[in-house]
């Protein structure tokens, strides 16, 4: 037999203490959806099922007393820190959910310049972080544009993966150990070491997990030095994907890691470069950085291979450099979008896939048509890679619509989910992978065994062995 | 009236927010020489080059409006026709193609042949100019457009063109006999006047200050109408002249540190937090109160 919502509260509070329990109707309204509806949310529109509570646990031991009163009790239960997910995966799908917010648990344990690590619990902000390790002249290497705002935890339950990418790798190859808790409570720490071989590299099996197998208490990131006085910028003008794409493709190819390494189609250049770039241009844009020589090196090599291409005209550096410097969100970027759809009713939205190089203009081309011929109201549909590796790239399709007609709980249905819709099936049609960095969450959740094709064997015996009474976020990667 | 004829001038401006701190102090160098050249050379302020453009928080605002008061016209079965200028180079002309896909039934620029930062003489000479060869009932502008902005030049249009001028204007409606109904901020608070046209508005501080955005097929629908490029001479401007005029010149730039002591409350909680700010730094200042 459930519980009642006031039995939720009492048992939580019994956990963390009444200050740490939050059941303020607002602030559980809000806590209902995360930026996937983030229409519903400027219109202050809600439809989802309101959480019971948001807890706030101080440490891991508390974590896993909360989530073994769940397991008992059938509660469901949200993990988050930032909040900052755009996917759905911290929307609550069932009635009389808790959220397990670990943003109090926001201590930087140890930073250690010698092995180049630094540890820290889930609810650290990465520019916190960030800002700690500079103190070393280091650097995490992880820039996403959400570095001001996403906490720790949740970057690395999302797989997050950040501006210089191509340099520093993913969350995953920066995470070398993590503690987490699992439903029941058993709490798991994951040593840190620079590799092992004793069997699976069961780290994979909680980064990434969305919060639907564990909740990650606390991690540990490798570091670098931090060397900006490096940082090289190059740019060209160019008027095709195909050639930018195989630009791509070359540099990674031939060995070079730049931390930046980008193509913009029309549309999305249009946003960024128009004071450069023609209506009809894309952009090919480059960072190096690191030790003097690397960045040159690096920054040389790129220069011959794209001098080969002389469809492609060089901007000054100076452009690409301006436009990097101002590329992270803050509150008021965040705060002067949301007034700008509230006034304009226009949407941008983002799906981000990745592909083999052999497959990626195919899918950017097809799913590009389809949309602008299918969907209504598009006002923009346009796109850039930004996370190549010798296999393959991403894109990231950025597009905006004029909801209309509609109000703001039937966007989604309108006009986000169809197109979402065309581009997980133009990626699956040629083997791609439907999502790149932000998570499956509940947005993507419904193409999950096709994503996975036979391997969903392995993902579904996960969830149930470490979920068996399917108490963690119910719906995310998985669906209901 | 039946028909009104309203023409919208707008800037095209630099995101002055994303400029790098190092491009802020280029007055005297020839920062103009680049896709907006100035070929007198004159100083041109920051170094503006390298960052996009954006339309004039107000301008942007002045746009809008006149879309509304056309669409407000069309419920009464009121024709309006709508057009839009910027004195700008071809920096303008993706502003002027969106305005198009918007209804905007013609767009133009007027080349100046030279930077006009901290330029209101030769600026307004520019607007009126314009302003007189697309004709029209009203003339909207923003009120002032970003840093080195004197907010004069819808006044020195007015002047010019020897139209009454209101400024701060926030809405426009409306009003019978072709008049509108026109809502502007004075020190007192905001007024509601019924204006008759000719007449210059000057937008200020808008509750609708964002232009809505075209689709593809506006887009597309109106891809082949053209951009009109006018000199300053077609508009029988000598800017050389106007600059020359000016009664101030730029002669240097400096950054302001505008940083502003701090420390960070530290606890481990929030409660604790509050609790230190509160002892620290509040409960002295409260208790002279």
């Amino acid at each position: 037999m459930s519980l009642s919502r006031e039995a939720i509260v009492e048992g939580l509070r019994r956990i963390v203490g009444p200050d740490a329990v939050v059941t303020d109707e607002r602030v559980l309204v809000e806590s209902s959806v995360d930026n996937f509806r983030k229409l519903q949310n400027i219109f202050d529109v809600h439809t989802m099922p309101v959480p019971a509570a948001v807890a706030l646990p101080g440490d891991a031991a508390q974590v896993a007393e909360l989530l073994r009163f769940a397991s008992d009790n059938g509660v469901a239960v949200i993990p988050r820190t930032g909040g900052t997910a755009t996917e759905g995966g911290l929307e609550s799908a069932v009635p009389d959910s808790v959220i397990i917010d670990g943003s109090m648990m926001n201590k930087i344990i140890s930073v250690d310049p010698y092995n180049m690590q630094a540890t820290c619990q889930c609810g650290v902000p990465l520019q916190a972080l960030e800002d700690r390790v500079r103190e070393h002249g280091l650097t995490t290497g992880h820039s996403p544009q959400s570095k001001p705002v996403a906490h720790m935890g949740g970057l690395v339950a999302t797989r997050s993966i950040g501006q210089f990418s191509t340099l520093y790798g993913g969350i995953e190859d920066m995470v070398v150990g993590l503690e987490a808790v699992f439903p029941g409570g058993e709490i798991a720490r994951i040593k840190n070491v620079p590799r092992r071989a004793a069997g699976p590299d069961i780290r994979h099996v909680v980064i990434g997990n969305e919060g639907a197998l564990c909740f990650i208490s606390e991690v540990t990131v490798k570091l670098f030095p931090y060397f900006p006085e490096n940082n090289t910028f190059l740019g060209w003008t160019l008027k095709d994907m195909a050639t930018g794409f195989a630009v791509l493709r070359e540099v990674m190819v031939n060995g070079y890691k730049p931390s930046v390494a980008r193509v913009y189609d029309p549309g999305d250049a249009g946003l960024h470069f128009s004071h450069f770039a023609a209506e009809d241009d894309c952009v090919l844009l480059f960072m190096a950085e690191g030790a003097a020589g690397i960045a040159k090196a690096t920054a040389d090599g790129i220069q011959a291979i794209v001098d080969k291409h002389p469809e492609c005209t060089q901007v000054p550096s100076e452009y690409i450099e301006t436009w990097f410097n101002d590329l992270c969100w803050d509150a008021s970027k965040i705060t002067a979008e949301d007034e700008r759809i509230r006034q304009t009713r226009n949407v941008n939205r983002t799906t981000e896939i990745s592909a083999d190089w052999g497959s990626i203009n195919d899918i950017y081309q097809t799913a590009k048509a389809r949309i602008i011929a299918e969907i209504p109201d598009v006002t923009m549909m346009g796109g850039h890679s930004s996370h190549s590796y010798i296999n393959g790239t991403n894109m990231y399709f950025n597009y905006f619509f004029n909801v209309v007609g509609v109000g703001p709980e039937e966007e989604t249905e309108k006009y986000y989910l169809p197109i979402i819709g065309i581009i997980c099936e133009e990626t699956l049609r040629r083997g791609g992978s439907i999502v790149h960095h932000h998570g499956m969450g509940k947005a993507r959740a419904p193409w999950v065994k096709d994503e996975y094709g036979s391997s969903y064997y392995i993902l579904e015996t996960l969830k149930k062995s470490f979920d068996p009474d399917g108490i963690m976020n119910p719906g995310t990667i998985i669906p209901l | 009236m039946d028909q009104l004829r309203i023409v919208v001038g707008f800037k095209v401006t630099p995101d002055y927010e994303a400029l790098r701190p190092a491009d802020w102090a280029r007055a005297g160098d020839d920062a103009a020489d680049g896709p907006e050249a100035s070929p007198g050379g004159r100083p041109g302020g920051p170094e503006t080059r390298f960052v996009r453009r954006i339309l004039g928080v107000f301008d942007e605002a002045a746009l809008e409006l006149a879309l509304r008061l056309r669409d407000a016209r069309a419920e009464r079965g009121l024709q309006t026709s709508l057009a839009a200028f910027s004195v700008a180079g071809r920096v303008a002309d993706s502003f002027l193609k969106t305005l198009l896909a918007l209804g905007y039934e013609r767009a133009a620029r007027v080349e100046a042949g030279a930077a006009l930062d901290f330029a209101p003489g030769a600026t307004a000479a520019l607007v009126a100019g314009g302003a007189q060869r697309l004709g029209g009932d009203v003339l909207l502008l923003g009120s002032r457009c970003g840093p080195g902005d004197s907010g004069v030049v819808p006044f020195l249009v007015a002047e010019a063109l020897g139209r009454p001028c209101l400024t701060q204007v926030t809405e426009i409606a409306p009003a019978d006999r072709g008049r509108l109904r026109v809502t502007f901020t004075a020190d007192a608070g905001p007024v509601r006047a019924i204006v008759s046209t000719p007449c210059v508005l000057a937008v200020g501080n808008a509750v609708v200050s964002m232009l809505r955005v075209p689709t593809l097929k506006d887009r597309l629908a109106t891809r082949e109408q053209p951009v009109v490029a006018f000199s300053a001479a077609d508009l029988g401007v000598d800017v050389t002249e106007e600059l020359d005029r000016e009664p101030a010149a730029l002669v240097g730039l400096e950054t302001i540190d505008r940083g502003r002591a701090g420390v960070i409350v530290g606890g481990a909680t929030p409660a604790d937090k509050a609790r230190a700010l509160y002892e620290t730094h509040l409960r002295a200042r409260l208790e002279r109160l």
